[in-house]
């Protein structure tokens, strides 16, 4: 690992983030608004199918995710500026640790909901709950969602090593 | 002793800037907040401007609702913060530029919610929305950029 940690930061990328002043709070800034469009989009769509919102067909919500993946994008560019600026840092945070390992949960089940759910999403009339199993995949969305910007606020408090 | 002087002394005040989970707690709640309120909003406007148009219009003002429930988390969260160094951030320019943006930004939210509720913007599913209400939108959502960008400088100044 810290032959990783030593390569990111004798990087072109990881040298121009320490000398550059303004990268850090400028990707501060895209990821802020990155993960308002990640959790904006994400919980109209999950609470959508936990129950909410029920003059919205199901289907309707779909072209939201497109800005989830935009959000998504924007945290992962901003994400590797941060990573590449002070990897050991991150490499050694508990918060920082604990948020991948939730980041690929909650990808996979994106993934799943897009790739299996959604097509027969539309099938559902608006006034019926969805099956538990996709209830259940909602509620795990948000519930990871909303830990990992947690658990990102609380990288500068929690141990660190 | 002035107002920011008397808030920073006290008991919410010393508990943020002096605990051990005051400043990490308020803090987190304020970022839970922040993608409630300004992610249930950007895109409530962006369905105004007229992307996902799948999503019925009807549907906007109780979105709006799941805003006011982020602004209410982010106004407590918020004013606690404020407290523990209210005289250093009332002296902070990105502050005094962040303040005014969100409270435009939530007073053209309510507007934008009363319109919907007066059915003034659609008669029909499908039907154009006024132009005034498109403008609104493109508003709070330069407004909302303007709050994240500000609000995140706070640290800089």
């Amino acid at each position: 690992m810290q032959a990783v940690i030593d390569w990111m930061e004798s990087s072109t990328l990881g040298q121009w983030v320490v000398a550059t002043e303004w990268v850090w709070p400028a990707a501060e800034i895209v990821h802020f608004l990155g993960l308002s469009l990640l959790l904006g989009s994400m919980l109209i769509v999950d609470l959508r199918l936990l129950g909410l919102f029920r003059t919205i067909q199901y289907g309707a919500t779909h072209p939201l995710l497109r800005w989830a993946l935009l959000g998504f994008g924007l945290n992962t560019l901003s994400g590797i500026i941060f990573l590449f600026g002070d990897p050991g840092r991150y490499e050694a945070n508990v918060g920082f640790r604990i948020k991948a390992v939730l980041i690929m949960l909650a990808g996979l089940n994106a993934a799943l909901f897009y790739w299996k759910i959604q097509p027969r999403i539309h099938l559902w009339p608006a006034d019926t709950a969805p099956p538990l199993l996709v209830r259940s995949l909602a509620l795990l969305s948000l519930l990871s969602w909303f830990s990992i910007l947690l658990l990102g606020r609380l990288i500068p408090y929690v141990g660190t090593g | 002793m002035n107002l920011f002087e008397w808030l920073e002394a006290s008991r919410v005040a010393l508990w943020v800037s002096e605990s051990f989970w005051g400043y990490p707690l308020m803090i987190s709640m304020h970022a839970i907040g922040l993608a409630i309120l300004a992610g249930t909003l950007i895109m409530v406007n962006l369905r105004l401007l007229g992307a996902f148009s799948g999503l019925p219009t009807q549907s906007l003002s109780g979105l709006i609702n799941m805003a006011w429930f982020g602004l209410a988390i982010n106004l407590i969260s918020g004013v606690s913060l404020f407290s523990s160094q209210a005289t250093v951030f009332i002296e902070n320019t990105p502050f005094l530029i962040k303040i005014p943006a969100i409270l435009a930004a939530v007073t053209l939210a309510g507007v934008i919610q009363h319109k919907l509720r007066l059915h003034a913007v659609y008669r029909k599913q499908g039907e154009p929305i006024a132009s005034s209400i498109r403008a609104m939108a493109a508003l709070s959502i330069l407004l909302w950029l303007m709050a994240i960008v500000s609000g995140r400088l706070t640290a800089y100044f």
